[in-house]
């Protein structure tokens, strides 16, 4: 400050030239540009960033502060004062515009950086995206290379099907061929069978016809047969009446017939004549073969030994003659009765015993087996 | 001051005489047309309006033009003393003008590169999920 010296003199001077006004020793102006002035100086952002306009504006404050020292008048100073203020504002104003100039210039490089990371988070979320993308495109097109192979072996198929279905139009064109004419055949067929048929129903007529009569003639037949039995029956039983009558008449079976032995007592002594005994046997040979008409008989004679061979042979043949005519007298037809002499030829025991000559002393009546097949 | 209709030659002595006077109710010596000082201030105005002190410190732009007519007026007059006075005035408001318009945009750019940091960090955000 000022020493006291100075502002004497300034009052002095300031009164000398007084001639319009008064200039008071404290200006209030001054004061509060002074006040702005020292504020701003204490502010390190305006000391640094704006040097050059806060030192004009303290240049102008000292000029204010010389003005009223040295006792100029009050509207000088009041001037300077309010140069001063409207100076340290600048000097504000230049200070905030720098500050914020730096504030920009760091913030574009942060926001660069930010950009940056924004960028690089952008590409990396497009990166996966892509990579999903990527992942799905190859999904799908192993899927779509499966189809395709499935497509493929699908198409194959069909071609085998299609080959399978033609070949089966063609069959069945064949077999519809075939079925029309199997149908022609069938219709000739079934003329034919209905051809058949009517012969068969005229057949089957006659058929009818031919059983009926073969049925009476089979009933006739029975009936025939019936009676065929009943005389075989008849005969049988004739035949057993015979044989019981034969056996009756002492006739033994042999493969020749049945014969009947007269022996050696039926006759008379060496003659050829019949006994009583004799006659007697060979009346119910007459009556057995009257009884069987059928029947015929076989006489031979027979001798022992005794005696000569021609002899013998002749006594045989006059035996069986001797029945012969016994048989005739009794109403047999010679023509049923066949003789032979056998002489001494056919013995039946031994000659050198009396009853063996005995024995061999017959006549034998054969009976020739007459089956009702002869 | 209103003319007269006297003649120029006569009207000199008058006018010295009128300039004392006021020179000497004004306190100050005689000062000379301040041409310097109303070119600086209307340079200073016209600076403060280029800058957009219409839309940043329109007050302060305001002030200045008014001072600077007035200054206008005051040289018209021969009020030497005045228009210096008001052309300093004017000079001071319109650089304050300036000064604040330039600060204005230079804080909203700065704004505006704060603003693109927070929306691409919102952006990394959002990506991030």
């Amino acid at each position: 400050m000022r020493n006291s010296s100075h502002l004497t003199l300034s009052l002095i001077a300031a009164g000398i030239l007084a001639a319009c006004s008064t200039t008071p020793p404290q200006n209030p102006a001054l004061t509060d540009a002074r006040a702005t002035y020292n504020t701003a100086r204490s502010n390190p952002q305006v000391t640094q960033l704006a040097p050059l306009e806060l030192k004009e504006a303290g240049d102008t404050l000292d000029k204010a502060e010389t003005a009223r020292n040295r006792g100029d008048d009050e509207a000088t100073v009041n001037q300077l004062a309010y140069l001063t203020a409207q100076k340290v504002a600048i000097a504000r104003e230049t200070a905030e515009r720098k500050q914020a100039e730096i504030d920009i210039e760091r913030a574009s490089a942060r926001r660069d950086q930010v950009r940056l990371e924004a960028r690089t988070a952008e590409a990396n979320a497009a990166k996966q995206k892509a990579e999903m993308a990527q992942q799905i495109a190859e999904q799908r097109a192993q899927a779509l290379a499966a189809a395709n192979a499935q497509s493929q072996r699908d198409q194959t198929l069909i071609a085998a099907r299609a080959a399978e279905l033609e070949e089966a139009r063609r069959q069945a064109a064949l077999a519809q061929q075939a079925s029309d004419q199997h149908a022609v055949a069938l219709a000739e067929a079934n003329a034919e069978a209905a051809r058949a048929q009517a012969m068969l129903d005229q057949q089957q007529q006659q058929l009818n016809t031919i059983k009926a009569q073969q049925a009476a003639a089979a009933e006739q037949r029975a009936r025939e047969l019936a009676e065929a039995n009943a005389r075989a029956e008849q005969a049988q039983a004739l035949l057993a009446q015979q044989e019981a009558e034969l056996k009756e008449l002492n006739a033994r079976k042999t493969e020749r017939g049945m014969v009947i032995t007269l022996g050696d007592v039926l006759f008379n002594v060496d003659k050829a004549t019949l006994s009583a005994g004799g006659v007697s046997n060979v009346k119910k040979l007459a009556d057995f073969l009257k009884s069987h008409p059928d029947r015929r008989v076989v006489v031979e004679g027979h001798t022992d030994s005794s005696g000569s061979a021609s002899y013998n042979q002749a006594l045989s043949e006059k035996r069986a003659a001797a029945v012969e005519t016994e048989l005739v007298e009794m109403g047999i037809q010679s023509d049923r009765i066949a003789t032979r002499g056998f002489g001494e030829s056919a013995p039946v025991a031994n000659n050198e015993t009396s009853a063996g000559r005995q024995m061999n002393r017959r006549v034998d009546i054969v009976l020739p087996d007459e089956s009702a097949t002869n | 001051m209103t003319t007269t209709s006297i003649q120029s030659h006569a009207r000199l002595p008058l006018y010295a005489a009128a300039s004392l006077a006021l020179g000497l109710l004004a306190g100050c010596a005689m000062t000379p047309p301040p041409s310097q000082q109303m070119a600086v201030s209307r340079a200073a105005v016209e600076s403060a309006r280029a800058a957009g002190g219409n839309q940043y410190a329109p007050v302060e732009l305001q002030q200045a033009m008014n001072k600077l007519d007035a200054a206008e007026q005051a040289m018209a007059r021969e009020d030497y003393a005045e228009a210096k006075k008001l052309a300093e005035q004017a000079e001071v408001d319109a650089r304050l003008a300036s000064a604040t318009a330039h600060s204005a945009k230079a804080q909203r750019a700065s704004a505006a590169v704060e603003e693109d940091i927070r929306v691409l960090r919102q952006e990394i955000d959002r990506v991030a999920r």
